[in-house]
């Protein structure tokens, strides 16, 4: 209990060194893959928290995200074994045209690390793409991401796709990037638009519980 | 040069002198900025944009000219864009016509060209030497041999042709702080990993860089004759990184150039992207009268008010989203609620960040008209 406090607080606080090597040490000592990660997402809860108090900035978040990916990959074996349950599926990806990766990659590992399973396209993401990995997945929520003004019109297109392909009413859009604002989100249509990372994973968490109700 | 346009260019260039001085105006001044969009809305490929400065200089002036009155240009455009934005954040650039089809908007490249190794080359080396070894790997060697002729022949030269047109030009070259240099280089992402794991390496490297920086804002605008430059912040902004980063990588760069830039005579243009409401008060360490703080719509420009009263005239800031994707009503709306609370003295009108390629012409000339209806003063 002391050693998965002491993780908690090693990730919350960004001590990479420490953190890996109070996971390792655990491991040694026979604690579980699942515990082990419920530890790092209670540490990650705190970085959200302490960002939405403006403690934390983006590079905490980024550096956050580092830890808590690098732990991940050391669990992944031991949480498949176990098998783990996940918060519910998001699809995600940088719109067509627009190759601009930093602020989707900060959502992807936020969500990731509340416990939500991610289907990352990448960048330059054509609609029809967004279609078939919603399809496949059976997600119910989609993160569109885009730097420039020209991902608006990528947005727009990829929603109006998702309304072609009958699933606007089952799939939950949410929105974010530079210049994204709450007149962006209405007229591409979208459901809600995230002003950084901890506010999309808000969003999405907030949907995904609802869609458990 | 035509007498009509000599006067225009002095009327426009002084009532913008005045705002800077936070002296009465007889209106508030709006400057243009949109590299991207004076091509699209004058009808010219990107390609051609992109690979003929002499084209670009052309196609923003007609920009200018079909714009009611406006009183000049934030950022001179003067050589290649592509080569410009390389040599600001040493990141490739995909060109329109080459990389990318011709209709599209320019991409900077999110990479790391640059590895943890080469921050020794930096310091043991110095930073010409560095830039020797990292331009190959981000520039295509054609446009910027192409630039830097052009570049030479004509950029002493270039503020002219905008006076001549009858428009002032608030800047003529873009600097920034190492810390954007080494973003781009590294990648944002590796050298913000970079910060926490090796501030001492990363500091010694931004030590090496930052009088190249300095003595060459300070060349430059002498070239130009204009003297004020921008000073650009992105990912340097308060709300990309730690205060811990901040105070230590970023602002003790800013001051440094920023004091030994005014020393010169030499204004600086803040074109602060992203948000910067955390350290606004910082900016009053700075010598008054050096700077424009210049926000992109993130950073609560009513605030930056608060904060720096008339240490500092504000320019800015419609977003680039509501000049997209807003309604002319919308930002007819945003620009009168910026003149009514934050005019007219000490305010220059202009786009938050660039005018997006993409701003409807109706949007633009709400933006143009709505400055001039709620910018005028009477006397």
């Amino acid at each position: 209990m002391q050693n998965l406090n002491a993780i908690q607080a090693a990730l919350a606080n960004l001590e990479e060194d420490l953190a890996l090597q109070l996971v390792a040490e655990a491991m040694a000592a026979g604690v579980s893959a699942l515990e082990l990660l419920k530890a790092c997402q209670a540490g990650m809860v705190e970085v959200g928290a302490r960002f939405e108090q403006q403690e934390y900035f983006v590079s905490d978040l980024m550096m956050s995200g580092e830890i808590f990916k690098q732990i991940s990959a050391i669990l992944e074996p031991g949480l498949k074994a176990g098998g783990a349950v996940s918060a519910g599926k998001v699809v995600i990806g940088t719109v067509k045209g627009d190759i601009h990766d930093i602020g989707k990659d900060i959502v992807v590992n936020m969500l990731k690390s509340a416990n939500i399973d991610v289907i990352d396209l990448g960048v330059d993401v054509a609609p029809a793409k967004f279609i078939d990995a919603l399809k496949n997945s059976g997600a119910t929520v989609l993160g569109l991401s885009g730097l420039l003004t020209l991902a608006f019109d990528s947005m727009k297109a990829t929603i109006s796709a998702l309304a072609e392909a009958g699933m606007r009413d089952t799939v939950k859009v949410m929105i974010g990037g530079g210049p994204v604002d709450a007149t962006v989100c209405r007229v591409v249509g979208a459901d809600d638009w995230g002003a950084d990372a901890q506010h999309a994973v808000r969003i999405a968490k907030g949907w995904l519980e609802a869609a458990h109700v | 040069m035509s007498d009509h346009k000599l006067d225009l260019w002095k009327q426009r260039d002084a009532r913008i002198r005045k705002a800077l001085a936070f002296e009465p105006v007889d209106r508030v001044p709006f400057t243009f900025l949109g590299p991207a969009y004076a091509p699209r809305s004058q009808g010219m490929p990107f390609s051609t944009f992109c690979t003929d400065a002499d084209a670009a200089v052309n196609v923003t002036l007609d920009t200018l000219d079909s714009l009611d009155d406006v009183d000049g240009i934030n950022m001179m455009v003067a050589g290649l864009f592509p080569v410009h934005l390389t040599n600001q954040w040493l990141s490739r650039i995909d060109i329109p016509g080459r990389e990318l089809p011709d209709g599209d908007i320019w991409q900077v490249h999110e990479e790391a060209v640059m590895s943890v190794a080469d921050y020794d080359m930096i310091i043991d080396k110095g930073w010409p030497a560095f830039l020797d070894y990292i331009y190959p790997k981000v520039h295509k060697p054609d446009l910027l041999a192409k630039h830097n002729a052009w570049m030479q022949e004509n950029y002493a030269d270039t503020g002219r042709r905008y006076h001549e047109r009858g428009y002032a030009t608030l800047c003529s070259m873009i600097t920034t702080i190492p810390f954007e240099a080494l973003c781009g280089a590294r990648s944002m992402t590796q050298f913000f990993f970079d910060c926490y794991r090796m501030p001492a390496k990363v500091k010694a490297a931004l030590d090496v860089i930052q009088p190249f920086y300095v003595d060459l804002a300070v060349q430059v605008t002498n070239i130009s004759g204009i003297k004020s430059c921008w000073v650009g912040g992105w990912r340097s902004a308060s709300a990309m990184v730690s205060p811990k980063i901040w105070n230590e990588f970023v602002f003790p760069y800013f001051f440094d150039l920023i004091t030994k830039l005014h020393a010169q005579g030499i204004l600086c243009v803040l074109h602060f992207d992203q948000k910067w409401d955390r350290d606004l008060k910082r900016f009053l360490e700075l010598p008054k009268g050096s700077c424009v703080f210049a926000p992109d719509g993130a950073t609560n420009i009513r605030l930056a008010r608060e904060v720096l009263g008339n240490h500092m005239p504000l320019l800015g800031d419609v977003p680039a989203g509501l000049l997209a994707a807003g309604s002319p009503d919308d930002v007819h709306k945003y620009v009168r609620e910026l003149i009514r609370d934050l005019g007219p003295a000490g305010l220059i009108m202009n786009s938050g960040c660039d005018t997006p390629y993409n701003t409807p012409r109706a949007n633009m000339d709400a933006f143009v008209a709505a400055t001039h209806e709620y910018g005028t003063c009477a006397h």
